[in-house]
């Protein structure tokens, strides 16, 4: 099956269908999907200004991630089930859309730097990184996440 | 004057207009509109739930308001000079938008909130470690998760309705 196929699939569900018949279902969908987003992008900010060197640097960065790491799984559990949603009363417009691209190979990389770097870099086994490659990598991982949103947010626009 | 008028002469008047027309202005105006109120919002959560004693009980209370409080405060910053360009390009229209005026009071609130915190509760935010967080601090803390949750909710919504 081919990617537009795939993607007809995805529109002509029922769940795409009812979405889209629905005069309040993509609204309120998107309220969840931005609140979520919200949650997302603050808890990730907060562990890696720490994982920088700044923010909250009096605590170490294993209790910051462990405070913030359940409600960062939350917000992306809920960013990614919304989405999901979204994305099925729309899957064709999708298709044609750059900026939709942009934002899953974002997200795929957001969230490798966030499981595979940020996770051990927090829970202090990480491979030793020199303290300017921490900072940088800490930095893409929060400019990776806003990324997403950015180009999010693009998909409504073209 | 009434308020309407003003609208009125803001929305049509030369920046306003050039807002509202371009192609790409609007759009990324709006999409720093949101990702500024994600940061503010997403950094204020983490001192809210710590209050409310839903998360963040490693770190103190008096860390998360003093390391974090320039971080959401170039948020909101953002998001305010952001909203206030959007403002510009559609006030007539914004006028007559119930969700916006809903954003608006619940905007209004969260500020009240915030300054009541502030009187009240910064001086006194290092003893919360000691002597728990006073159930005072802790309904300023649900009252922040309450009003941001319905600024963000109408503010999504206030451009459904303009659609």
């Amino acid at each position: 099956m081919d990617l537009l196929a795939a993607f007809t699939w995805c529109e002509n569900t029922w769940l795409g269908q009812m979405i889209r018949d629905s005069t309040w279902a993509f609204a309120a969908i998107e309220v969840v999907h931005l609140l979520g987003l919200t949650v997302l992008l603050g808890t990730v900010t907060v562990v890696n200004l720490r994982l920088a060197g700044i923010g909250l640097r009096e605590q170490s960065a294993s209790d910051v991630a462990a405070d913030a790491m359940p409600w960062t799984y939350g917000g992306m559990a809920a960013t990614i089930l919304s989405g999901s949603g979204l994305f099925v009363s729309e899957a064709l417009k999708c298709y044609d859309s750059p900026p939709f691209y942009w934002k899953m190979g974002l997200l795929a990389v957001s969230l490798v730097f966030t499981f595979a770097i940020q996770r051990r870099m927090a829970n202090g086994n990480a491979p030793d990184f020199s303290p300017g490659v921490g900072k940088v990598l800490a930095s893409m991982t929060i400019a990776l996440w806003f990324g997403v949103g950015l180009a999010g947010r693009a998909i409504a626009f073209y | 004057m009434s308020l309407f008028q003003i609208c009125q002469v803001i929305q049509e008047s030369e920046i306003g207009t050039a807002i509202r027309e371009s192609t790409w202005v609007f759009p990324i105006i709006e999409t720093i509109h949101v990702l500024g109120a994600a940061l503010s919002v997403g950094l204020i959560l983490c001192l809210d739930l710590r209050l409310t004693g839903l998360g963040m009980g490693r770190i103190p209370a008096a860390q998360l308001m003093h390391r974090l409080k320039p971080w959401y405060l170039t948020g909101f910053a953002v998001m305010m000079l952001s909203g206030a360009l959007l403002f510009w390009s559609e006030a007539a229209k914004l006028y007559d938008s119930f969700t916006f005026r809903m954003k608006v009071l619940f905007l209004v609130l969260a500020g009240l909130n915030a300054l009541i915190f502030e009187i009240v509760y910064t001086r006194r935010i290092a003893g919360f470690e000691t002597e728990g967080t006073p159930a005072g601090a802790t309904v300023v803390g649900w009252c922040s998760l309450a009003f941001w949750a319905a600024v963000i909710g109408f503010g999504r919504w206030t451009a459904y309705g303009l659609s």
